[in-house]
């Protein structure tokens, strides 16, 4: 018979592995790129792949981990919880932010083809 | 067995988060404008969040988890406030 918290273990290490790497990729383009509209695609890999994924992942890790007695339960859905939340309001934050700044004119838009939110605004 | 095997893998995971931590605060620090900043901490506090649930396994401690759920909360309210003083320039009450 196979352990099945084992199995449970290594799919939230898994997840873990992923969320870290999409983490430092949306670290590094956040550093890198040239303008704040830009940076907007590397906020959306840092939150939703860099936090969602490993908390999801976390949560799989506590639910297998039999050391930690009843509390790995209380562990598992606090990050659940917290999972859920941040894929509900970090596109929220995100869009609100990104709405405010276009309609103060904080930066220019940069790599601009058509903006048709500034036109229908004047 | 477990408990060794996901102890040696987070002690692994932590100075990854570390660096990009590093990162994060290197661009809220340099950032030419006030979106710049926010976004910056923004990203960086969602993934402080799940770091805290991950040392909360690690160090078999679970005062740390009702801290995840309110940073993730707070960290929209400063989104917010943030847009509000920039479309209005007031703070609001």
């Amino acid at each position: 018979m196979v352990d099945a918290s084992l199995i449970v273990v290594y799919i939230g290490e898994i997840l873990v592995g992923i969320g870290v790497l999409c983490d430092l990729i949306g670290a590094i383009g956040m550093l890198r790129f040239p303008n704040f509209y830009l940076r907007l695609h590397a906020a959306t890999i840092g939150t939703i792949g860099g936090a969602f994924v490993p908390l999801i992942g976390a949560a799989l890790m506590a639910i297998g981990s039999t050391y930690l007695g009843m509390y790995r339960w209380f562990v598992a859905g606090g990050a659940i919880v917290t999972a859920f939340l941040i894929l509900i309001l970090a596109p929220a934050g995100s869009h609100a932010l990104a709405r405010a700044t276009h309609h103060a004119k904080v930066t220019p838009v940069q790599p601009k083809v058509v903006d048709h939110l500034e036109e229908d605004g004047r | 067995m477990i408990e060794e095997q996901i102890t040696t893998y987070i002690m692994y995971i932590i100075p990854i988060y570390m660096i990009a931590f590093t990162l994060y605060i290197i661009r809220a620090l340099k950032g030419p404008s006030i979106s710049d900043t926010v976004l910056a901490i923004d990203a960086m506090t969602y993934d402080l969040a799940a770091f805290l649930v991950l040392l909360s396994i690690f160090f078999r401690s679970t005062i740390l988890i009702p801290t995840a759920i309110v940073l993730a909360l707070w960290i929209y309210a400063l989104d917010i406030y943030v847009a509000k003083y920039l479309e209005t320039k007031e703070m609001g009450e």
